[in-house]
């Protein structure tokens, strides 16, 4: 019943989550249409992963749509920049190949990101995991040299 | 004294050298002629006088023996006291098969008493005739010869004179002893010596050169001891003094041995049927005036017979109390064993002892029960057999062991005075030891001394005692021991302690020490480093039976040292044990420097260093053992091993050392078996990892866009 409950709670916020979010964007549509069509258009990677990725804690979508925003955040700037902030002008400036291939490359660059991490981090515990047990073993060959084979005997006896 | 010498020599001229040299250990064949080369043959000179041996403060001459002060189975030598001028002395030398008695010796030894001939001193030597060490008794030689001459056929003693010159000085002998508890045990005629060469004063001869009672005729022992056997006689009190006592006035009455015609069993059973004075009487014609002693002191009741007041009582010539003849029973029908007839329970209890298979079936189907009832009227001996053979019913699958123990049974229940008679063994309750000593030195071994011991016929007999008796109380004592002994297998007991332990100068039988004849334990260390110049490598230098004479003769306990025998299996405690023994023992009785016996124990000290679990320390004892060995001393190599600090300090560390190597183990195991827990947990952490650093370029992408809007 706790679970059902805190399911329930965990659910009601990622529904209040996704409901901020779309309040969000009809608020943009509504306010800024040319950030809106920049942001809808630059973070549509983002968007499939967030669509797509189940896991928790969804990182791979936070690892695209951290770099994907940076690739974003420079036209949305621009279209801020601009005097007078249009659809067409915003429109222009991320359909060009150059901008889509900076937001879209710089999602990929989030998504390599996610795929490399996990096997550095699993090469860096493998090696001071090896480091561990060479210190381990060097330890124990010092107290077999100091107390010869009655040490092992000995362990192995109460080890049985 | 070379006079003397010259005249010996003249006697065994005439005669005497016949006769072997010296018995062979055992009583055995004659020893050669002439003495035997020996690698000790360097202490033996040859002098005029012709070879001889330093022993002590005596030179023995070896080709000068003494015949006339043989006594029982030793054999005298002429000797020469090379500390003092006066008087003369013999060697009386002993068998080493046969135990000395050590109460008697150390009683005499350097005393001077009225009535007993003069042990001067007693020495452990090396004698050449036999090749091998032996004690040797050197007496003060009686000037007047010995009573009993062999050719002479005339009384040696007027029997008017008997009282004077026998029975006093006898008396006082026995007093002396007595006052000690101790009983002489060889009182006969033929072990009197004429004091003096006027012939007015008897000396009695020799009482320490064997067991109790060996050397006496059956005919001077009581029905009792006499159906023993000769090393099994027991050390008795003085009523068999007295007994004996009976007996000699009896042959120097008579003048010769009483029933000498007869053979044993027909003394025996001469004595059961009529008691012992009437069966001298019957055969022997004794001179009046000796009658009456001699009826009270072969009385067959000890509690009857004539002590010392009733001896003084007859010297001062007053009526003493008479004394019942034959107080044994008999009955009015006789018991059949075996084709013969027995009408009293003494007798039928020795023919049981010689019938022992075929006495089974009477005792079994009750015909001796029914005797006792109806034959002798004896209800009480009765109930006591048919309790026999009420148990034989309770006994288990072991039958045949049960119907022995009835028959030893039946046997204590006829004749409860009686040796402890079991199949071929048959020895007093004082002389177990003695008879043991004997059997394990004769080839036949200990095991019927086990038997008896085993099979608990000493409680049985013990039982069967009626009144207090300080003396078997303390037998009973003894053998609980000796129980005790016999049940544990492991070295330092057996039957190896309970000979050790009943027979005081018994020498420690040892193969490595057994011909350096080791009484004292002082002499076992010189012994053993003698051995130790020919021991093999992996012979250990105590063996059962040094372990048993150390754990009785040393004043101190070394029961934790025999515990840590028990089990050879585990080299360390065993060996440790065995250094620990011999450092003891030459910590109390040296000699300061045993360096062959160091060399030796430092060889077998190889377990004994693993009782340090470093190597540094190991190394270190290692190194420090052939440089103690070479100062000869085991006290120092012992406590090179046994430094309880350092052995607790290197004890500490080790448990510390193998919990350190533990813990590392299973680390080392938890790492090397974590690889696919670490990979889950990588990807996790990379995702993680991942995702911030994500999160982190997109607010740093925009901070420094913010900032570069601004500047």
């Amino acid at each position: 019943m706790a679970k059902g409950k805190g399911s329930g709670s965990k659910g009601g916020r990622s529904a209040f989550s996704g409901l901020s979010v779309v309040a969000s964007a009809v608020l943009l549509f509504m306010v800024a249409l040319p950030t809106f069509i920049t942001l809808t258009v630059g973070l549509l990677p983002s968007l499939v992963a967030f669509i797509f990725d189940r896991s928790p804690g969804r990182t791979m979508a936070r690892c695209v749509f951290g770099l994907n925003f940076s690739g974003v955040a420079p036209y949305i700037l621009e279209v801020w920049m601009q005097p007078a902030q249009t659809v067409g002008g915003a429109t222009q400036a991320v359909f060009q190949p150059l901008a889509l291939s900076i937001m879209y490359g710089a999602a990929g660059l989030g998504w390599l990101l996610y795929l490399a991490m996990p096997p550095i981090v699993a090469n860096v515990l493998n090696l001071s995991a090896q480091r561990r047990v060479s210190e381990l073993r060097k330890k124990q060959r010092g107290l077999i040299k100091t107390w010869g084979d009655s040490l092992i005997k000995e362990v192995d006896r109460s080890g049985n | 004294m070379a006079e003397q010498a010259e005249d010996q020599e003249q006697d065994v001229s005439n005669g005497a050298a016949t006769e072997p040299v010296m018995d062979a250990p055992g009583g055995g064949a004659p020893a050669p002629e002439e003495p035997v080369e020996t690698p000790d043959s360097d202490d033996v000179a040859v002098n005029a006088g012709g070879k001889s041996v330093e022993i002590g403060n005596f030179r023995v001459f070896l080709d000068l023996r003494m015949p006339e002060f043989d006594m029982g189975h030793c054999k005298a030598y002429s000797a020469d006291n090379l500390r003092r001028d006066e008087g003369s002395a013999f060697a009386l030398v002993t068998d080493p098969v046969l135990p000395t008695r050590h109460d008697h010796l150390t009683f005499l030894a350097g005393m001077h008493m009225a009535g007993q001939i003069d042990l001067l001193d007693y020495e452990i030597a090396y004698w050449p005739p036999i090749g091998r060490k032996t004690m040797v008794l050197f007496y003060e030689k009686p000037s007047g010869g010995k009573v009993i001459a062999k050719e002479s056929k005339k009384l040696p003693i007027d029997e008017h004179d008997i009282a004077t010159v026998v029975v006093e000085p006898l008396m006082n002998v026995m007093q002396a002893f007595s006052e000690k508890g101790l009983a002489h045990r060889n009182i006969r005629a033929d072990n009197l010596f004429f004091a003096d060469p006027m012939r007015e004063k008897i000396v009695l001869g020799d009482c320490a050169s064997g067991p109790p009672g060996y050397d006496q005729p059956p005919v001077y022992e009581t029905t009792a001891r006499m159906s023993a056997e000769p090393a099994g006689r027991g050390s008795g009190n003085v009523t068999d003094d007295f007994y004996a006592l009976g007996m000699t006035l009896a042959e120097l009455g008579i003048g010769r041995q009483p029933l000498k015609k007869l053979n044993d069993q027909e003394i025996m059973e001469l004595k059961l049927s009529k008691g012992s004075f009437q069966a001298i009487a019957s055969q022997e014609k004794l001179p009046l005036v000796l009658i009456e002693p001699v009826r009270g002191l072969l009385c067959d009741d000890p509690e009857e017979r004539w002590g010392f007041s009733e001896l003084n009582a007859w010297l001062d010539g007053r009526r003493t109390k008479p004394v019942q003849a034959n107080t044994e029973k008999r009955a009015a029908r006789s018991q059949n064993l075996a084709g013969r007839d027995y009408y009293t329970v003494r007798s039928l209890a020795q023919g049981i002892s010689k019938n022992w298979v075929t006495a089974l079936g009477p005792l079994r189907d009750g015909t001796v029960e029914i005797w006792l009832r109806r034959g002798l009227g004896d209800n009480e001996r009765a109930k006591a057999l048919s309790d026999a053979m009420r148990q034989l019913q309770w006994a288990g699958t072991d039958k045949r062991s049960a119907e022995d123990v009835l028959v030893a049974r039946s046997i204590l229940i006829l004749d409860p005075s009686g040796p402890v008679r079991f199949k071929g063994f048959s020895a007093m309750i004082d002389g177990l030891g003695f008879m043991l000593s004997y059997d394990v030195q004769h080839g036949r071994g200990p095991q019927r001394f086990a038997d008896v011991i085993v099979r608990d016929i000493p409680s049985f007999w013990f039982g069967r005692q009626e009144g207090y008796r300080p003396d078997v109380q303390k037998q009973q004592q003894l053998y609980k021991n000796l129980r005790y002994y016999i049940q544990q297998q492991s070295a330092g007991y057996g039957y190896e302690r309970c000979l050790y332990a009943t027979v005081r100068n018994q020498h420690c039988l040892s193969p490595m020490v057994e011909e350096e004849f080791v009484v004292d334990i002082a002499d076992l260390l010189p012994a053993l480093e003698k051995a130790a110049e020919t021991a093999s490598e992996e012979s250990w230098p105590v063996d059962r039976h040094i372990a048993a004479f150390i754990a009785t003769r040393l004043e101190d306990d070394v029961e934790g040292q025999l515990m840590a025998m028990q089990n050879p299996s585990d080299e360390v405690e065993y060996s440790r044990a065995i250094i620990s023994m011999l450092a003891i023992v030459q910590w109390r009785h040296g000699p300061d420097n045993l360096q062959n016996l160091s060399h030796w124990v430092a060889r077998l000290m190889e377990p004994a260093i693993k009782v340090f679990h470093s190597k540094a320390r190991r190394e270190r004892v290692e190194t420090e053992i052939p440089k103690l060995a070479k100062r000869g001393n085991l006290v120092e190599l012992y406590n090179l091993i046994n430094d309880e600090q350092e052995r607790r300090k290197d004890q500490s560390e080790f448990v510390e050392a193998v919990a350190e190597y533990s813990e590392a183990e299973s680390e080392v195991f938890d790492l090397e078996s974590s690889g696919p827990a670490r990979m889950e947990l990588a990807e996790k952490v990379g995702q993680q990892a991942a995702a911030f650093a994500s999160t982190m370029i997109a607010l740093l992408t925009v901070s420094a866009l913010f900032l570069m809007h601004i500047f």
